[in-house]
């Protein structure tokens, strides 16, 4: 593992969690879909059947909605004074499930603060889930904790999310070292890229597309472009003018990215009103094709413990040695305890010959 | 990634045979007749007509979450995690633990590629959601993938929501195993230096990627089947600390545990992990713990009486330290001729690597990197090759026993002498 490049690669972030804009666009389609789908099948099989059915979000519907809730749970994050990493993760988080599950299925609401939550976990910032839960009236711990689960398997159990503002550290003091600019600029230009690094990344698709290091200087290209190509002229010094303007041409699609978001929407989103003319609507629809049986995640949760205790019931009833694999249910099960037996019966080793 | 088409396909043919809909049996709906969100959708159902099935009509859809539970049609998360969950077949259970159950598990694709898959029981005590623990050790080994550390290989979720780890197996058992046992296992200078660089390379990888182990010793330090020692037990890592934000100092176990952090630092680096390090070194020549102290007072006293008592002299500002408590008397470093007495077989070169890492001050501690650049490696006698260096048989258990403890805690007569839990209160 010799370069940095090399060890990103092998990082979560860009294993599971990095997607070409065509390929997410196809997720996102078809996570969208498949809610629809399931959620038709189900209020259509509902006695009576519901009829017609509601119109259902789609994926650009979802996509507005998702920037809505996001800022919604920064302001949230930003009221616990959490550090802005774990905001961040936070939200990355929020935004990674909603890849995979659509905001019909499960209540973006309540998700929001499981992911505070869970990001407090998951960056090593223990908070009392009491504590947590006290800090916000109408909500309880039983509803932080309820999505949990479903969180950590949404966010295919990777914890561990590359924020850009380290980078962004780096630079400055690169910045400094190579002395040209007075140190009012440098102040200038560093606060102003650190708000776009709190906001603009976590309301686009950023993280998907790009390494916290570009997208550290998209910002620092947005805040102050001159510094941007003294840090490229240096890092490229010696190298063919082709290899530099590679690198820019990346730099400068995720700056168009993040301005599509810059720090100065955060007002648009909070209380301006077109932003409640559009969003009011988009809550409206969603609030009648979401899935009823997941508004109660509460419910769900213990839907859920409770058919797993049975399924440990039944297991110590018959004690039988294929329950391990446990992995289908119903009638498939007993196909492969079968088989298995069969092995076992017949002297086979089921796993295979010795190392 | 066309393989989520596939994946689409497989989930429409299964909606096709699976029921749609369980009838309510639990309790657990009673009452939750909630005033439907679909009130208007559902009451233009009822002027419709009965559904075809002859059942009465009602007037709203009512919200039933053990359907939900139990329903087989699986949205795109829950697709992929059937899919990991496939790829492995769980076999034989190798033991039974508190905190988690280890199975033996192959691949389906390649029946000889045998894995351990740890269970993680749901903790019903721990009422604060997923244990942190769990979450440490998945965060750090996601991220981590070199030959001297365990792989995980995946994660999946059972139907029940227990976590399922997907480790390497690893049937060799640890080096506490080997180092215990005097009577069949004999080795030399040249194993330790195979073992200590293998250690070395998996910790310097840590620290190149920012994490902290903080539980290094020796049955942390398990033996795959080809003889690579493999640094497992992550439960107490974490990444590096910003300077603003404190950690804890009450991680690694005591005989383990460097002196800054039994003085209470809060801000520390990767030379606690050093210092672990530097003394499993040494208990790999004498085969007995170097440090082992019985409370937190006696580690500390046991440490000035085997490197010397910290003073401002040989480690400025450690008197500032929260827990620093003023020695009785100051017994002054131990010199080079000390440490060859005891650790001579590691030779000249060796013994100064072992007192580079056991620097009272951390910031003249030996890094990781620097271990590895050490004279040492490059003197005879040359590390063992990996396939010749010495085993045990009953490795298997160990294995089993080293995974199925919890996290930063040994459960045999040692757990008392182990950082059992963090304090996250004060961490904050």
């Amino acid at each position: 593992m010799a370069t940095e490049d090399v060890r990103y690669r092998q990082s979560s972030q860009y294993r599971l969690w990095s997607f070409s804009p065509s390929h997410l666009q196809t997720l996102r389609e078809k996570t969208t879909s498949l809610a629809a789908t399931n959620i038709s099948n189900r209020l259509r099989a509902s006695s009576p059947p519901v009829d017609p059915l509601p119109d259902f979000l789609t994926p650009a519907d979802e996509a507005m909605l998702l920037n809505f809730y996001i800022v919604d749970l920064l302001r949230a994050a930003q009221f616990l004074e959490l550090p802005s990493e774990i905001q961040a993760t936070a939200a990355i988080f929020f935004r990674r499930f909603y890849v995979t599950h659509s905001l019909m299925t499960y209540p973006p609401r309540a998700l929001t603060m499981t992911c505070i939550f869970f990001a407090c976990k998951a960056e090593g910032y223990f908070y009392r889930i009491q504590k947590f839960a006290d800090k916000f009236p109408g909500i309880t711990s039983e509803e932080v904790l309820a999505a949990e689960y479903v969180l950590c398997q949404g966010l295919r159990f990777a914890f561990d999310v590359r924020h850009p503002y380290r980078s962004l550290e780096g630079a400055m003091m690169e910045l400094r070292r190579l002395g040209d600019f007075d140190e009012k600029r440098l102040v200038r230009a560093h606060g102003r890229a650190r708000d776009i690094l709190k906001f603009s990344p976590l309301l686009t698709d950023a993280y998907f597309h790009y390494t916290p290091s570009q997208i550290m200087f998209g910002a620092l290209a947005m805040a102050d472009e001159g510094l941007l190509q003294r840090l490229l002229r240096d890092a490229f010094a010696g190298q063919s003018e082709s290899a530099k303007n590679q690198v820019l041409e990346i730099v400068q699609n995720c700056r168009a990215m993040l301005e599509k978001e810059p720090p100065e929407r955060r007002t648009t989103y909070w209380d301006a009103s077109a932003s409640k003319e559009t969003m009011k609507p988009l809550n409206k629809k969603l609030k009648k094709c979401r899935d009823p049986d997941r508004v109660d995640l509460v419910a769900l949760q213990k839907a859920r413990r409770e058919q797993a205790l049975q399924k440990v019931k039944a297991k110590t009833a018959t004690k039988e040695d294929g329950d391990v694999f446990g992995t289908s249910n119903g009638a498939k099960i007993d196909d492969e305890r079968g088989a298995k037996r069969r092995r076992v019966a017949e002297g086979g080793d089921m796993f295979g010959p010795p190392m | 990634m066309e393989s989520y088409s596939r994946r689409g396909q497989t989930h429409r043919r299964k909606m096709a045979v699976s029921p749609l809909i369980v009838p309510p049996t639990s309790a657990l709906q009673n009452g939750r007749a909630v005033s439907s969100p679909l009130k208007n959708a559902a009451s233009n159902a009822a002027s419709a007509q009965a559904s075809s099935n002859g059942t009465p009509v009602a007037t709203q859809v009512v919200p039933n979450a053990a359907a939900a539970a139990q329903s087989t049609s699986l949205d795109l998360a829950e697709q992929l995690n059937e899919e990991e969950k496939r790829k492995y077949a769980k076999g034989k259970k190798l033991g039974e633990g508190t905190y988690a159950n280890v199975y033996l598990g192959f691949l389906r694709s390649d029946p000889n590629q045998l894995v351990a898959i740890k269970k993680i029981k749901i903790n019903k005590e721990f009422t604060e959601g997923m244990a942190p623990d769990a979450v440490r050790e998945i965060k750090h080994l996601q991220e981590l993938s070199h030959p001297n550390i365990i792989t995980l290989h995946s994660v999946f979720s059972s139907k029940d929501q227990n976590l399922n780890l997907v480790l390497e197996y690893l049937p060799r058992g640890d080096l506490e195993m080997l180092i215990r046992d005097t009577e069949n296992i004999r080795y030399g200078a040249a194993d330790i230096k195979a073992w200590m660089g293998m250690l070395t390379r998996a910790i310097w990888f840590c620290h190149e990627n920012f994490v902290l182990h903080r539980d290094i010793k020796p049955n942390n330090l398990l033996i795959a089947a080809d003889g690579e020692v493999k640094l497992a037990d992550f439960g107490l890592a974490r990444s590096f600390s910003d300077p603003y934000r404190p950690m804890t100092s009450n991680v690694i176990t005591r005989w383990y545990r460097p002196p800054e952090l039994l003085f209470g630092a809060r801000h520390y680096s990767g030379a606690v992990d050093i210092w672990s390090v530097g003394l499993v070194l040494a208990e790999l020549v004498i085969r007995t713990p170097y440090i082992a102290g019985n409370s937190e007072f006696n580690q500390v006293e046991l440490i000035c009486q085997a490197v010397g008592t910290p003073t401002e002299d040989n480690w400025p500002g450690v008197t500032t330290l929260p827990n620093y408590t003023n020695a009785k008397e100051v017994i002054p470093l131990r010199g080079r001729d000390h440490y060859m007495s005891l650790f001579g077989t590691l030779g000249v070169e060796g013994v100064d690597l072992l007192m580079k890492t056991l620097s009272l001050d951390p910031k003249k501690r030996i890094t990781a990197r620097d271990m590895l650049k050490h004279d040492w490696w490059h003197k005879d006698p040359r590390p063992t090759r990996k396939q010749d260096l010495p085993n045990k048989s009953g490795g298997q258990a160990k294995l089993t026993e080293d995974l199925k403890r919890r996290p930063g805690v040994v459960d045999d007569d040692r757990g008392s002498k182990v950082a059992r839990k963090l304090d996250f209160g004060a961490a904050k």
